[in-house]
C-alpha cells in the first residue's frame, strides 16, 4: 500500500548512507530551518506533533524534552543528548535498519533535538552487536561535521553541537535508558533509581535526554512539515507512521514503515504477505518479546496503535517487533526459549528479577523436557507475578509477561504437555497436532490451579 | 518537618528522612537487605516494597523520601506477599548451610525467614554453585553462595574507603560478589565488611568458628585504641571477650570502626597483661603494694606523679584529688605524645595517630592545675625524682635514655618498660573491665562500661587510688565511678552541667574547644645519637 515514508523513504536509493547521496534526497534541509527557531518553538511542535517514543514505551518526546531543567535552575551543567541505539529486543530490528540505511536523517534529528533541548554534546549508544553499523556511524559523524552540519557553529547559526558515536558491550539491559547512562559512563550496565530523572540528573548526574533512534528520525519530518501534518496520519493518540519489524512464519518478513492504527490483520496479511501455505496462526507477539502474546481471535480485532492493542489484548506495541508464529510451532519450546534470553540477560540487581528469571527458565525446560507436573505451572504462574513491577527497571515485568500471558491465553499447550508426559508420550509427538491438546481434559485441581 | 503516617501512626520527621528511619521512629519496623543507614541507596534487594496508600504500585520505602501527607502500610497481604516472595527468591540459590555459617544467629535471611517467610519451600531446581572459602583480606573469607548481591560492600569500598575492591561480576543469577584477579583487599576497615554483610557471605576471619553469636552478650563501650574514641559493642561470653562490634554513633564513628581496635581483643586476656602486684620483686597482693607505697610516698623527698592519656577521667581525677590532699610537694606532669610509627598508620577517616583513648580528657584535667608539667619537663626531670608514680603510661619507653627516679610505682595495665622497671607494681583494670569515661580528640565524652570481670588482681585505677588516698590519710572521694565524674563535671568548666548517667550510649560534646594537646612527641633524649 501506499503511505507517507517518512523514515523509510530514501532507504532504496542506491548509497543512501553518504552524506551525498542524503542531502539529494533533502536530508539536513531541516536544520537550517530548526536552528533559527527559538528552543521552546520546537519543543512545542514535537508536542502538538503527539510523537511518542519508539523504543517501546511510548512516552511523548515533546514533554520529555520539556522536563530538563532550564538554564536557571541547572546551573552551568551541561545537558546531554543520547540516542538510544541498543537495539535488542528479540524479534525488533527496525533501528539497524534506520542506521544502516540513513545514518543522517537520525543525525539530522539529533542536531535538532539537541538545539530544542539546549545541548552541545550527544551520544550515539550503539549496541555491541552492530559493530559493522558503528563504522557506518561514525563515517556519517565525519562526514557531517566535515560539511558543517556538526561542531561549532553549525551552518553558522551560532549553535554548536558535538556527536559521538559510542559502541556497548553487548547488554540487552543497556537499552534500558539508565543502564545506557550507567553503561556510557563507564560503571557496569545496570539500571538506576528513579527519581531522580534522567531529564533532571542522567548522564554524569547533568540533565540528560535518551531517545530511541526511530523517534529522532521522525524529527526533521515534523519540523519541516509541522505539528498537524504528521498529526493527520495515524490515530488520534498515536498519531504518525511507525517502523513495524515484521518476523517469524510469514512470506515476507521485514521493516515496514505503516501509519499507526493499521489493522494488524492488514499488516500481516498484506504487507507481510500473510503465512507460508497450508499453515494457520496461533500466536502474534506483537510488540518485540516483552510484550504480552497475542491470540488470533485478538490479532484479527486489533489495530496497530498503542490503544487498540492494549485495550484489545492487553498487550503493548512495545517497539514494534511483530512476530508470528503459525501452528507449527510449538508454545512451549518458544516460551522456554525466550525465558532462556531473559535468564541470560537480567542485570543481577533486583532480587525477583535475578533469581526469579533463572528460576522461571528452569521450571520452563523441566515442562519442555518432559520433567514438570501441573503444579510447576503454578509455581511459574506465581513467579511470574512476583517479578512483574517489583524491580528498579521495565525488566522484570517484561521477563514475566510472556511467562503470565502464555500461561493465560495457551494453558491448554503446556497442561497438555504435562500430561503427555505423564502418560510417557514423548516430546515429538506433541508438536504434531496441537490443536488438539488445546483444552485437553485435565485433573480437576490442575485446571483449577 | 513532613508528617507522614504507617500503618495508621503519625510521625513527625525531620525533611529528607526516608521512610524506612521515619517507620523505625513509628516502631514499625520495615525489613531490608541493602540498605544501610550510613551508605548510599541502592534499592535492589525489594524487601523493603511498601504499599502507599492511593497509590498504583508498591514502592520501595529506602528511596522514598517523607513528604508530608504521605500515608504507607506494611501490614497488607499485598506487603506481606512481597517480602515472602522476595525471601523465597533470596534463598532459592542459596545453600542453606546454617550450621557450618559463622553468620547463624545474626544472619537476616535467618531472621527474616522467620519473620516474613516462612512457606513452604518450592525450590526443586538445582542451585546455581559459585566460588566458596575466598581468602580475599587478612581478615576476611568471601563465599559468594551465601550472598544476596545487596551491594553494601561493594559501597563501602567506593564511598567509605574510596578503595573500589569488591565488586559484582556477571549478570543474572550467576552474578556474584568479588574482587579483581590477583588482588586483595589492602585498607585497614575490612572487619566492617563483614559486619555489614547481612548475611553470611563475609565473615571475620579472626572470629570465624570462635563462638555462636546467640551464646554473646554485648555491652555498650568505646574503643581504648587511639583518640578517636570508636563506639563499639564489646561482644563477650563467661568473661571472655571475642570481638568488638562498631557502634553507630554518626557523631564519630559513624557505624564503621578500624581493624587496629578489632585487634585489640586478644590483648584483653593476653600474657602482657600485669596480673599481681609486685614490691621490689616479690609478688604480693594489692593490699601490701599499697602500704608498701604509702611508706615510700611518705618518706620520699622529691615526688613526681605523671598522669596518664590512657587512663579514664576518673583515674586522672583520682590521681590529681589524691595529690592535691596527701602530697602538697609532689610535681605533677601529663605524659603525652605518639608512638613512634603511628603518624604512619594514621588516616584522615577514623584512625588517629594518637593512640592514647583519653589525650582530650587528660588535657582538660591537666589545664585545671598550672603546673603541671610536660613531657619534655618530665625527661629532664626524670633522673633526680626520688619517687616516681605513673599511672597507666609506658614513661620509661617513651623518654629511654633521660636516666631513671630513684624509685618507680607503676599502675598499669599491660606489662611494658615501665612496668618492668617498677619498684611498686598494681594492676589495674582493662577498658571492658570497667566503668568510666574518655574525652575523644573532638571533645566528646563518652562513657566506657564494665563488660567482663578484671583480670587477675586488677582493680579500676579510681577505685584503688581511693584506697591509696585512704592509706595516706585523705581519700579523693573516688570510691564510686559517677560520684567521681560529677565530681570533676563540677570542677572542670568545659564540662558544665554533665551527669554521669546522662552521657548514655552516644556521649557528649565538651561545652568549649577541646585543650590543645601539648605538642609533639617524644622529646630528642640526651643520649640518642644521629
Amino acid at each position: 500500500m501506499d503511505f507517507p515514508r517518512i523514515l523509510s523513504g530514501n532507504w532504496e536509493v542506491p548509497d543512501s548512507h553518504t552524506l551525498a547521496v542524503a542531502r539529494a534526497c533533502g536530508t539536513y534541509t531541516r536544520v537550517e530551518m530548526a536552528l533559527k527557531k527559538p528552543p521552546a518553538e520546537l519543543i512545542q511542535i514535537v508536542k502538538d506533533s503527539g510523537l511518542r517514543g519508539r523504543g517501546g514505551a511510548g512516552f511523548p518526546t515533546g514533554m520529555k524534552w520539556s522536563f530538563v531543567p532550564g538554564p536557571e535552575k541547572r546551573g552551568n551543567k551541561p545537558v546531554y543528548l543520547l540516542c538510544n541505539a541498543d537495539e535488542s529486543e528479540p524479534g525488533t530490528f527496525k533501528d539497524r535498519y534506520c542506521m544502516w540505511k540513513d545514518p543522517h536523517l537520525m543525525i539530522e534529528g539529533m542536531i535538532i533535538a539537541a538545539h530544542a533541548i539546549g545541548c552541545k554534546v550527544g551520544y550515539i549508544y550503539i549496541r555491541g552487536e552492530f559493530r559493522y553499523i558503528y563504522d557506518r556511524l561514525w563515517e556519517a559523524v565525519h562526514e557531517a561535521r566535515a560539511a558543517g552540519l556538526l561542531g561549532r557553529n553549525i551552518l553558522g547559526t551560532g549553535v554548536d553541537f558535538e556527536l559521538h558515536v559510542h559502541l556497548g558491550a553487548g547488554a540487552y539491559i543497556c537499552g534500558e535508558e539508565t543502564a545506557l547512562i550507567s553503561s556510557l559512563e563507564g560503571e557496569k550496565g545496570q539500571p538506576k533509581l528513579k527519581p531522580p530523572f534522567p531529564a533532571v540528573e542522567g548522564a554524569w548526574r547533568c540533565p540528560t535526554i535518551v531517545n530511541n533512534v526511530e523517534t529522532l528520525a521522525a524529527v526533521p519530518w515534523i519540523i519541516e512539515n509541522g505539528a498537524a501534518a504528521y498529526k493527520a496520519i495515524g490515530t488520534e493518540k498515536s498519531p504518525g507512521t511507525k517502523l513495524f519489524s515484521c518476523s517469524g512464519h510469514i512470506r515476507r518478513p521485514g521493516v515496514y514503515e505503516i501509519p499507526l492504527g493499521y489493522p494488524m490483520k492488514d499488516l500481516l496479511e498484506i504487507e507481510c504477505g500473510g503465512l507460508l501455505p497450508g499453515r494457520t496462526l496461533k500466536a502474534v507477539i506483537p510488540g518485540g518479546s516483552s510484550v504480552p502474546v497475542m491470540t488470533p481471535a485478538e490479532v484479527y480485532a486489533c489495530n496497530m496503535d498503542y490503544e487498540s492493542i492494549q485495550t484489545v489484548a492487553g498487550s503493548y506495541l512495545g517497539s514494534g517487533g511483530f512476530i508470528v508464529m503459525d501452528d507449527t510451532t510449538d508454545l512451549v519450546d518458544a516460551l522456554t526459549n525466550l525465558l532462556r534470553f531473559y535468564a541470560h540477560e537480567s542485570c543481577g540487581q533486583c532480587t525477583p528479577c535475578r533469581e526469579g528469571c533463572g528460576w522461571m527458565y528452569h521450571i520452563l525446560c523441566r515442562v519442555r523436557d518432559n520433567c514438570a507436573t501441573a503444579a510447576d505451572l503454578v509455581t511459574l504462574k506465581d513467579l511470574a507475578d512476583n517479578i512483574h513491577s517489583k524491580t528498579i527497571c521495565f525488566f522484570g515485568a517484561s521477563a514475566a509477561m510472556p511467562v503470565q500471558s502464555f500461561l493465560l491465553k495457551f494453558k491448554g499447550e503446556f497442561l497438555a504437555r504435562i500430561e503427555a508426559a505423564s502418560m510417557g508420550i514423548p516430546a515429538g509427538a506433541i508438536i504434531a497436532n496441537p490443536e488438539q491438546r488445546v483444552g485437553h481434559p485435565v485433573a480437576p485441581s490442575v485446571a483449577g490451579a | 518537618m513532613p508528617k507522614v503516617k504507617i500503618n495508621d501512626i503519625e510521625v513527625d520527621v525531620p525533611a529528607g528522612t526516608n521512610m524506612i528511619e521515619a517507620a523505625a521512629t513509628a516502631g514499625v519496623e520495615i525489613p531490608h537487605y541493602c540498605y544501610h543507614p550510613n551508605l548510599s541507596i541502592a534499592g535492589n534487594c525489594r524487601m523493603c516494597l511498601v504499599d502507599i496508600v492511593g497509590g498504583r504500585a508498591p514502592e520501595i520505602a529506602c528511596n522514598m523520601v517523607a513528604r508530608e501527607g504521605l500515608a504507607i502500610r506494611t501490614d497488607t497481604p499485598n506487603v506481606k506477599k512481597m517480602r515472602q516472595s522476595v525471601m523465597e527468591f533470596l534463598l532459592v540459590n542459596h545453600p542453606l548451610d546454617c550450621p557450618i555459617c559463622d553468620q547463624s544467629g545474626e544472619c537476616r535471611l535467618q531472621d527474616y525467614y522467620m519473620d516474613h517467610g516462612d512457606y513452604d519451600s518450592r525450590g526443586v531446581e538445582e542451585k546455581v554453585s559459585k566460588q566458596k572459602r575466598q581468602d580475599i583480606g587478612d581478615k576476611i573469607v568471601l563465599d559468594a553462595e551465601r550472598c544476596v548481591q545487596c551491594s553494601r560492600c561493594v559501597r563501602f569500598g567506593d564511598e567509605v574507603t574510596g578503595t573500589g575492591d569488591l565488586r559484582l561480576m556477571n549478570r543474572s543469577d550467576h552474578t556474584e560478589i568479588g574482587m579483581f584477579p590477583g588482588e586483595r583487599l589492602t585498607h585497614h576497615y575490612q572487619g566492617n565488611l563483614a559486619d555489614i554483610c547481612p548475611v553470611g557471605a563475609l565473615t571475620n576471619k579472626d572470629f570465624r568458628f570462635q563462638r555462636r553469636v546467640w551464646y554473646l552478650r554485648e555491652t555498650a563501650s568505646v574503643c581504648n585504641g587511639c583518640a578517636t574514641g570508636c563506639n563499639v559493642q564489646v561482644c563477650h561470653q563467661e568473661g571472655e571477650v571475642f570481638r568488638y562490634l562498631p557502634r553507630r554513633n554518626d557523631a564519630v564513628n559513624k557505624s564503621w570502626m578500624c581493624d587496629h581496635g578489632r585487634d585489640l581483643v586478644p590483648g584483653i586476656a593476653g600474657l602482657e597483661r600485669v596480673l599481681r602486684s609486685r614490691v621490689d620483686g616479690c609478688s604480693v597482693d594489692t593490699e601490701a603494694a599499697l602500704g608498701a607505697l604509702t611508706t615510700r610516698l611518705k618518706s620520699a623527698k622529691s615526688v613526681g606523679v605523671v598522669l596518664g592519656s590512657q587512663a579514664t577521667n576518673e583515674a586522672n581525677w583520682a590521681l590529681l584529688q589524691l595529690v592535691r590532699k596527701n602530697l602538697p610537694g609532689a610535681r605533677l606532669y601529663a605524659a603525652t605524645g605518639n608512638d613512634p610509627g603511628s603518624v604512619e598508620y594514621a588516616d584522615t577517616l577514623l584512625v588517629d595517630a594518637d593512640k592514647n583513648p583519653n589525650n582530650a580528657g587528660l588535657a582538660l584535667l591537666a589545664s585545671l592545675d598550672g603546673r603541671v608539667g610536660s613531657t619534655a619537663e618530665l625527661g629532664s626531670a626524670l633522673g633526680s625524682l626520688d619517687l616516681l608514680v605513673v599511672l597507666e603510661d609506658d614513661v620509661i619507653g617513651r623518654l629511654k635514655g633521660h636516666g631513671r627516679p630513684a624509685a618507680l610505682a607503676y599502675f598499669g595495665v599491660s606489662k611494658n618498660a615501665t612496668s618492668a622497671a617498677a619498684d611498686v607494681l598494681i594492676p589495674v583494670c582493662h577498658t571492658v573491665e570497667m566503668d568510666g569515661s574518655y574525652v575523644n580528640r573532638q571533645g566528646r565524652v563518652q562513657r566506657i562500661r564494665r563488660a567482663v570481670n578484671a583480670a587477675g588482681d586488677a582493680v579500676p585505677a579510681w577505685l584503688v587510688l581511693e584506697r591509696l588516698g585512704g592509706k595516706l590519710g585523705h581519700a579523693p572521694g573516688t570510691g564510686m565511678v559517677a560520684a567521681a565524674f560529677n565530681a570533676m563535671a563540677k570542677a572542670v568548666p568545659a564540662m558544665k552541667g554533665m551527669d554521669f548517667k546522662a552521657l548514655g550510649d552516644a556521649g557528649l560534646q565538651l561545652a568549649t574547644d577541646v585543650p590543645e594537646v601539648a605538642a609533639p612527641d617524644v622529646p630528642a633524649s640526651p643520649g640518642a645519637t644521629a
